[in-house]
């Protein structure tokens, strides 16, 4: 088998016979990339009602469902809406610290079978968890960057959070709220540095979504649905979330 | 050296963008030139040189035609013969030495001549000359719009025209604005944009007999495109295009032609 | 290993591919379609050429210091309590994955669209070991269940129509009197993998990025398939190209806005996954075990070989869609596993000249595929040297090189050139009407079979040039 040394010294003799195509840099990356996104977080929460629109039209443009509530305690009664309208009784939910609000009670009263994520990790939980996630048909998360300029959200998994909330049930709803809205691509880059800059107890993946699963695999006919949820909607609750 | 410089090399690896946009290159005018055929344009197409030179002269221009040319060594290139077209190449570099300026009819030979004959040179002297003919060598429609500044002309030619990119002439030479300002220009005659006007006719050199199935279905795409355009002729800057599209359109005994843009101008003044 | 296509000649696999009046309609419909979307895509991003310069220049700094960015990645990885193997040979990534397999005792595998699980024929690998191998990419669930390759890079089945796939579906599946609708189908699939979804024990993935700093290995997916695979399974193996990493996630971000652009025209895929080893302690979902399989597989001598630049391919698929030739023949007939203009350069790569010794010539030279690439790699300056290293190499044919020669001398000999004037006149006599041939035999009659020839004019342009020196005295 082949050893790190190995294989690495082979790039380097290799390396060593060529000064490269032309003369390159890669990106310069922000120097304290946690400032930087604070700066852009506060530059954006007097312009979010812009950032807001350009997500909401880039969002349905691919194919998600906008709503929009005033504030946390709303989140129930839409959600509630969305379940009715699609008969659907089983909802699995981040833990209400992912979401940023506590909505459990109020899923409840709405008629929701609701299986909320607990913070601990037990094999007997994580066995539960894929049981109650293979078959719930709504699935509820919170969302930690949404971008404007092509309508997507962007979930970081870690305790409570699980990875298949928004993947397995056909139906995922996710909360978010000003606080989180970036316009570009590349604002997202600066927050993606300051993540790893920050470290902390966060999971192993983090996830772009744009819109519901899609396959054009037939014929090139596109269809929603393939393994990922058909649908995704996105609740914006304008008055704020975490307090 | 009085031409404005044409075009060079693209600033960027890969970079084949094409460019829009008329300026003419700066510079004082070019008062002469020296017409390099190309062995298409020599064996199979003459009348092609023939009206340029008269169309050239007709402009003011004197042209010159440094006697021994035979082809730029394109197909050797292409084929991977590098040392038989380095030697083909530093032939027509001494050919074209004195020359002031030189005008290519196809836009393959130009694109060769400008881009790629450098790069067959190592030696420092060599490579100034490759470099010096790079320079001063102009594909026609860019000589005449770029080079002369002229924009207007006449044609015999009535009827719908449409335009079909030489690949090389658009993403080698970024060229796509002066032959289409040319034909609009045409009293008389109607320009008209022809559908997918960038995709290859599947000419492609030795491609055309390495694989003649796979060129003519191509070809096939380019003619069916033709005929969707409603144009009673097709025009293009490159002998190799006409050479297949002509031999397409002749073996269907089609009434459209395929002309060369000299064929379509009216020399005169 | 042997690929079964390739005991036809190339040439005969093209006629197979435009005989194929079903393939013929895919390809335009599909590579039409693709072109019309991608151009959109690039007119509403204004600042689309900057970023491919961008995108460019990134993967050639990084190129520039590879082993430094490999080293941090592989710290990153095994910090996070990841696996990285590195692979030599084909043979060596295989056995690399099949060792993984054997050691937590797996029985299945979930695959996400990985080419270069495919360049290494690890499926093969791993049914022979008792494993079985699923695709899930939609597309390539098709193609396995034919028992097919892929002939897209990103849409695999595009060869396939709706009623085929029912029927295919009905077959294999078990599900008699299917219907042909593209929906219901996807349904069926949905079904049928979302059960090997859920008791996989490994998932098996390619890679489209891997960034160093952060030890994340990248998935751009549309399906979520790449999700399932590296949530779901106790074990979660990435099989990637050493070219595929990158320094930053603020590099990251510049592939992200062209990549499905170049590919789909989206701006975005629908998932874009980052995943950063297996998964922590307080988590309640992800494989215990990550591997990342770093592939050499003729990758490394490249760098500094005449096709470094290939090493900067983000597998987009947009050179295909837009090749004239890929456009007629499709990907079958390239016969090898990456097909189109950088899957000539990839297969040259991987298996040597000798492997493209007609491949390389099947391009017209026409640019297209530098001009839509997303990180401009000029595939036909590349081809060109391919072409050149085969004559090198003598792996062209004798007659072909002799005849090149003597071109090469009568391009150089004015008394030449004028000699073979004359001999095409006479040779062409009994051939030639009205200025057109219709039929020669030789080489030119692969011209003649389907187009007409022109014939050598009765008097060539430097026949006339004293007279025209005369009309200018005039």
């Amino acid at each position: 088998m082949t050893t790190r040394a190995q294989f690495l010294d082979r790039i380097r003799a290799e390396m060593g016979k060529t000064r490269g195509s032309f003369p390159s840099r890669v990106s310069e990356r922000p120097a304290r990339p946690v400032e930087a996104a604070d700066i852009i977080r506060r530059q954006l929460a007097e312009r979010w009602p812009d950032t807001l629109e350009r997500f909401r039209t880039e969002f349905e443009r691919v194919g998600g469902v906008f709503h929009r509530v005033a504030t946390a305690s709303d989140i129930p009664r839409a959600v509630g809406a969305i379940a009715r309208e699609r008969d659907a009784r089983d909802l699995v939910a981040w833990h209400a610290a992912g979401i940023g609000a506590d909505v459990e009670a109020g899923l409840v009263s709405e008629g929701l079978a609701v299986r909320a994520v607990s913070l601990g990790a037990t094999d007997a939980e994580r066995r539960e968890l894929r049981a109650a996630s293979a078959t719930a048909a709504l699935g509820l998360t919170g969302v930690d960057l949404a971008i404007a300029e092509m309508g997507t959200m962007v979930l970081r998994s870690g305790a409570g959070r699980p990875r298949s909330t928004s993947l397995l049930p056909p139906c995922h709803v996710a909360v978010f709220d000003p606080s989180v809205l970036v316009e570009s691509l590349e604002q997202a880059g600066v927050f993606l540095e300051a993540w790893h800059a920050e470290g902390g107890d966060w999971g192993a993946m983090i996830n772009f979504i744009t819109g519901p699963s899609r396959t054009a695999d037939i014929e090139l006919t596109l269809t929603r649905g393939v393994h990922g949820p058909k649908e995704v909607h996105a609740v914006f609750v304008e008055g704020g979330l975490r307090g | 050296m009085t031409a404005g410089d044409p075009e060079t090399g693209p600033g960027f690896p890969g970079d084949r963008r094409a460019s829009g946009g008329l300026g003419a290159m700066s510079g004082p005018p070019v008062s002469r030139v020296a017409f390099m055929v190309t062995c298409l344009g020599d064996l199979f197409y003459p009348e092609v040189g023939v009206r340029i030179v008269r169309l050239l002269r007709g402009l003011g221009v004197t042209v010159e035609f440094p006697a021994g040319q035979t082809c730029c060594g394109m197909p050797l290139f292409n084929s991977g013969y590098h040392a038989d077209a380095t030697d083909v190449a530093r032939r027509t570099i001494a050919l074209f030495k004195d020359a002031e300026a030189v005008v290519v009819p196809s836009g393959s030979c130009a694109f060769m001549v400008k881009h790629e004959y450098p790069s067959l040179f190592t030696d420092p002297a060599e490579r100034r000359d490759a470099d010096a003919l790079a320079a001063k060598t102009w594909e026609l429609s860019q000589f005449l719009v770029r080079g002369l500044g002229r924009t207007r002309f006449r044609s015999e030619i009535r009827g719908r025209i449409a335009y079909h990119d030489s690949c090389h002439l658009l993403r080698g030479l970024h060229e796509s604005e002066s032959p289409r300002a040319i034909l609009r220009s045409l009293e008389g005659a109607e320009f008209v944009e022809l559908p997918a006007s960038d995709e290859c006719c599947g000419f492609g050199g030795s491609f055309s007999v390495r694989l003649p199935e796979v060129s003519t279905a191509i070809l096939d795409r380019k003619l069916k495109n033709l005929e969707a355009s409603g144009a009673d002729c097709l025009v293009a800057c490159d002998a190799g295009c006409l050479m297949q599209m002509r031999g397409g359109l002749g073996r269907r005994g089609s009434r459209l032609r395929a002309l060369h843009l000299a064929e379509v101008l009216a020399p005169n003044e | 290993m042997s690929e079964p296509e390739l005991a036809t000649p190339f040439r005969e696999r093209t006629g197979r591919a435009l005989g194929d009046r079903f393939l013929q309609q895919a390809l335009d419909i599909a590579t039409t379609k693709f072109i019309v979307l991608r151009r959109e895509a690039f007119e509403n991003l204004p600042e689309g050429d900057r970023l491919r310069d961008r995108a460019r220049e990134i993967k050639e700094a990084t190129l520039q210091q590879l082993d430094r960015h490999l080293d941090r990645l592989i710290d990153e990885i095994e910090r996070r309590g990841g696996h990285v193997h590195f692979a030599t040979t084909a043979e060596e990534a295989r056995a690399i994955v099949l060792g993984i397999a054997r050691r937590t005792g797996a029985r299945t595998a979930v695959k996400a669209k990985s080419m270069a699980t495919e360049e290494i024929h690890l499926n093969e690998a791993l049914e022979a070991a008792g494993v079985a191998p699923i695709e899930t990419d939609l597309g390539e669930y098709i193609i396995q269940l034919a028992h097919e390759r892929p002939s897209h890079i990103i849409a695999p089945a595009i060869h396939k129509t709706r009623g085929q796939v029912a029927e295919l579906f009905a077959r294999e599946l078990r599900r008699p009197g299917l219907s042909d609708d593209p929906e219901i189908l996807t349904r069926v699939a949905r079904e049928e993998l979302r059960e090997k979804f859920l008791a996989a024990d490994l998932g098996i993935t390619g890679a489209n990025f891997a960034v160093a700093e952060t030890g994340s290995v990248v998935l751009v997916t549309n399906e979520g398939n790449g999700r399932m695979s590296t949530s779901l399974p106790r074990v979660h193996i990435a099989v990637m190209g050493v070219e595929k990493v990158i320094p930053s996630m603020t590099d990251l971000v510049v592939f992200l806005a062209i990549l499905a652009r170049s590919a789909t025209g989206q701006r975005l895929s629908v998932y874009t996954t980052l995943v950063q080893g297996p998964k922590r302690a307080a988590e309640l979902e992800g494989p215990d075990e990550f591997h990342l399989v770093l592939l050499d597989n003729g990758r490394i001598p490249q760098i500094a070989g005449p096709l470094r630049e290939a090493l900067s391919c983000l597998r987009c698929g947009a050179c295909l869609n837009v090749c004239p030739v890929y456009r007629q023949i499709g990907g079958h007939a390239y016969g090898y596993t990456y097909p189109g203009p950088i899957g000539i350069l990839l297969t040259a790569m991987l298996n040597g000249p000798t492997s493209v010794k007609d491949l390389a010539h099947a391009s017209s030279l026409c640019g297209a595929c530098a001009d839509a690439c997303p990180v401009r790699i000029d595939i036909p300056r590349m081809l060109v040297t391919l072409r050149k290293e085969v004559n090198e190499q003598r792996i062209a044919p004798w007659t072909e090189r002799v005849a090149f020669t003597i071109l090469g001398k009568v391009l150089t000999r004015p008394a030449l050139y004028r000699l073979a004037r004359s001999f095409g006149r006479i040779a062409q006599r009994p051939f030639a009407r009205d200025g057109a041939i219709r039929r020669v035999p030789l080489a030119f009659g692969e011209w003649t079979r389907s187009r007409d020839l022109p014939a050598v004019a009765p008097r060539t342009f430097q026949e006339q040039w004293a007279e025209l020196e005369r009309e200018r005295a005039r």
